[in-house]
């Protein structure tokens, strides 16, 4: 009787979900084409951004941060990055924060990005982790490269109306992980002070607008 | 040389366990040994900067790239009689066969590992290691660990460091110059390393916030994904 419960249960469900699961589907598919499609657009446009070898330096930083800033929630970014201490700081120093984050997460994405020239990205599929929250899988290959091609992975959501890039993985790294993790390290060291982290963040800016040496 | 390194895992977990006062945020990245683990991540740094780097630098100028990819082939090729093994303990067969394919084609038309032939012939190589076959059979990671020389790990990975040079075939071949092979292996695994994860280290150094705090985010999460061998649903990530 333990077992048949479960059993019966699993039965119920799943022949509801035959019914259901048309309806279900129908809306999420396109929902999930929809981040597909907005990734595929985009990433080729930064690409090309990129390895236009006919733009300035500072041509290419402006309009990088203008694709960028029109792709990528870096408001949701910036909070999420702030890990617990988003419900402790002031807001004025959120928002201060916020604006370092803006002008760092250009830089270091641009520093990031710049090295994959030449190489072609395409879409292989995509997750769905609510209906407003999808993970587009793609692959970049390198032609000049026998190795295989690198898994990139871009988080998407799509509850704003337009769809916006919230999070990249290379290789299963999260970049916004990898950001928290670092930011809510430094603030631990640092007694949580949201001020000293934006002049940190503001330095760094600077420094990844500088070639590397 | 592995003997060696079980010493250093070993002497490295008593030093460890002696740290007494843990802020609340180290114990919240499980990390409680946070401050004797960037001590040692500054220790390391220093043998990177004044030993290591400046031999990569040599290594570049006596060794043109394809060479360097004929070294990088041929230490691949020693590591698959361990990656097979550990494949095998993973119940992944596939794979398993794989590395076996690898290890005989490479062994004999790539003249011993310096080439690659099995890649072109639609075969691919992967890593695994014991670390992996620990976590695959559930054991936690426990805590972040940096260990002198071999930087970031946790005591499940510093002990599966242990069991593959146990494991590795090479290590049970005992001939006269074995100390000097075994020392030549490990110091060119790391000058390949090093050459092929040079620019990456160095723009993670540039753009991090904190490089320490960094280096223990990055590792935990490419582990995770060697671990599952590919892509997560990402079920698991947090809401933003």
């Amino acid at each position: 009787m333990q077992l048949s419960m479960p059993l019966m249960r699993r039965a119920v469900l799943a022949f509801g979900l035959m019914f259901a699961a048309p309806l279900a589907l129908s809306e999420p598919a396109a929902a999930a084409n929809v981040a597909e499609n907005f990734v595929d657009n985009n990433i080729h446009k930064g690409l090309e951004i990129l390895n236009n070898k006919g733009l300035s330096t500072a041509q290419r930083r402006d309009q990088f941060e203008g694709f960028l800033l029109g792709l990528v929630d870096v408001k949701r970014i910036g909070l999420f990055t702030l890990g617990q201490y988003r419900r402790t700081a002031p807001p004025a120093d959120v928002d201060a924060f916020i604006a370092a984050f803006k002008n760092y997460a250009v830089a270091a994405y641009q520093s990031y990005f710049a090295r994959y020239s030449g190489q072609t990205l395409k879409v292989t599929g995509s997750t769905e982790r609510s209906p407003t929250d999808f993970i587009v899988a793609t692959q970049l290959q390198d032609p000049h490269s026998s190795q295989p091609p690198l898994e990139v992975d871009f988080r998407v959501r799509t509850d704003t109306g337009n769809p916006v890039l919230v999070d990249v993985s290379v290789s299963g790294i999260w970049l916004s992980l990898e950001e928290r993790d670092q930011f809510t390290a430094f603030l631990g060291q640092n007694n949580g002070n949201v001020r000293t982290l934006i002049t940190h963040l503001s330095e760094l800016a600077v420094n990844l607008d500088k070639p590397a040496q | 040389m592995r003997g060696f390194r079980a010493l250093i895992v070993g002497i490295f977990a008593l030093a460890v366990a002696g740290c007494a006062s843990t802020p609340p945020e180290a114990l919240a990245a499980n990390d409680p040994y946070e401050q004797t683990n960037r001590d040692m991540l500054r220790f390391n740094g220093k043998i990177d900067r004044y030993v290591v780097i400046p031999t990569v630098g040599v290594y570049f100028i006596l060794v043109p790239e394809g060479g360097r990819r004929g070294v990088h082939n041929f230490l691949g090729n020693l590591s698959l009689p361990t990656i097979f093994v550990n494949d095998m303990l993973q119940g992944e067969v596939t794979r398993g066969s794989q590395s076996l394919e690898r290890l005989v084609i490479n062994s004999s038309l790539g003249l011993g590992g310096f080439f690659d032939p099995a890649s072109k012939m639609g075969i691919p190589g992967h890593g695994e290691d014991f670390g992996q076959t620990l976590a695959v059979w559930g054991a936690g990671e426990g805590p972040f660990l940096m260990l002198p020389f071999f930087g970031p790990s946790n005591p499940r990975d510093a002990a599966g460091l242990a069991i593959d040079a146990a494991i590795d075939p090479t290590n049970r071949i005992r001939f006269k110059q074995h100390l000097w092979w075994a020392a030549g292996r490990e110091y060119f695994t790391l000058l390949d390393l090093r050459a092929q994860t040079y620019q990456t280290v160095q723009g993670i150094q540039r753009s991090s916030v904190d490089y320490y705090s960094s280096l223990r985010s990055l590792y935990r999460q490419l582990r995770n994904d060697q671990i599952r061998n590919g892509r997560a649903e990402g079920q698991d990530l947090p809401d933003f």
